[in-house]
């Protein structure tokens, strides 16, 4: 038995049937989305620690929901949805923090050395650029931008998760991007 | 990535963009990311079945009422909360009306019947005191006659300046 099912049969040690039954709906749901979620609370925060427990906190959410676990259509927009929330509330409680100062996460968010293109399309400075670039753009076309970056969502999902339509989402990302296009040409970042 | 739309400008922008966009979305997690949540959430779940133990011991009545009722605990409260207020309220009322209901008290000023009917209407308030007139040549613009019409006194003492008329042969006649 795995490190991870020790811990699943640890928790589900409850013996009422309905209990163990959302403990393992739970369980599967932190399994299958728990890295997804990080990676959405880690574009806005840019930093590991606060990534992690936005992850921890949507999840103790859905325990304190767990009774609605039944009606919920599509778990996935609707953690991405949470979790969304929570980083934005920290954000906004915690302005005085600049994003991504600890040097390890910028190291985290740098291209590994599975992506050698990257790595010479991109240094660290410039990153660390683009996204202070990012930053500066509207919140409607930031949000929409930073959730495309996330592989895992399609536009229909970012759509569900900012409840608001396809078109709408298409449109702020090219929006985005022709402004972060004008802001790097006048930064003089591409030269 | 869903982002990856160019965009009309420089290439290369477009690259930037998608490369750093690409790395924000490549972000891992420290191995173990399951296990902490996991662990986690099997702590607060502890916590809250030792709330619902020690809420029972705390308050055992309410505790049965609740569990047989299907009644969140905040319902429990609110109703214990009504029901401490009825007493209260209900309590008062009974008390002062023991208090009034033997001899009743008239305040200064009333005479209360003694026998027949003893509501508000029969109660007679004492005439209050006034002060006595003053006579003789402090009389101001006083009738001099106390039966038939007013008279104006002829004598009295006017303010200059106050037209007074003189008297009628009315007057003096009467």
């Amino acid at each position: 038995m795995s490190c991870f099912e020790g811990q699943l049969a640890g928790w589900v040690a409850p013996a009422h049937p309905t209990t163990v039954s959302t403990t393992r709906t739970i369980a599967a749901l932190v399994a299958e989305y728990s890295t997804a979620l990080y990676r959405v609370a880690f574009s806005v925060t840019r930093n590991a620690a606060e990534a992690e427990d936005a992850v921890q906190e949507t999840f103790l959410r859905v325990l304190r929901h767990e009774s609605r676990l039944g009606e919920i259509r599509d778990y996935r927009v609707w953690l991405v949805r949470i979790v969304w929330n929570i980083v934005l509330d920290k954000k906004r409680r915690a302005k005085t923090r600049p994003e991504g100062e600890d040097l390890a996460d910028h190291a985290r968010a740098l291209p590994s050395s599975d992506r050698p293109a990257d790595a010479s399309v991109i240094s660290s400075q410039e990153h660390a650029r683009i996204l202070a670039l990012v930053d500066r753009l509207p919140a409607p076309e930031r949000e929409a931008l930073l959730l495309s970056a996330v592989e895992e969502l399609t536009t229909a999902e970012i759509a569900g998760a900012l409840g608001t339509t396809e078109s709408s989402i298409r449109s702020r990302i090219f929006r985005a991007r022709k402004e972060l296009a004008l802001l790097l040409e006048k930064e003089g970042i591409a030269r | 990535m869903n982002g990856s739309m160019p965009t009309g400008t420089d290439p290369r922008i477009d690259a930037l963009i998608d490369a750093s966009l690409r790395a924000i979305s490549s972000a891992t997690p420290d191995p173990g990311l399951d296990g902490r949540i996991l662990t986690r959430l099997a702590s607060e779940r502890m916590n809250r079945e030792a709330e619902a133990v020690r809420f029972p011991a705390r308050f055992p009545l309410l505790a049965r009422l609740g569990s047989s009722y299907r009644l969140p605990v905040r319902a429990l409260g609110v109703l214990t909360s009504c029901l401490l207020a009825f007493v209260i309220v209900a309590g008062t009322v009974s008390h002062s009306r023991k208090l009034h209901s033997g001899e009743t008290v008239a305040p200064p000023g009333l005479v209360l019947p003694t026998h027949g009917i003893g509501a508000a209407s029969a109660v007679h308030p004492a005439a209050p005191a006034s002060a006595p007139v003053p006579a003789g040549q402090g009389a101001r613009g006083r009738a001099t006659h106390r039966t038939g019409r007013a008279r104006i006194a002829p004598h009295a003492r006017k303010a200059p300046g106050v037209a007074v008329p003189a008297p009628s042969s009315d007057n003096s006649q009467n």
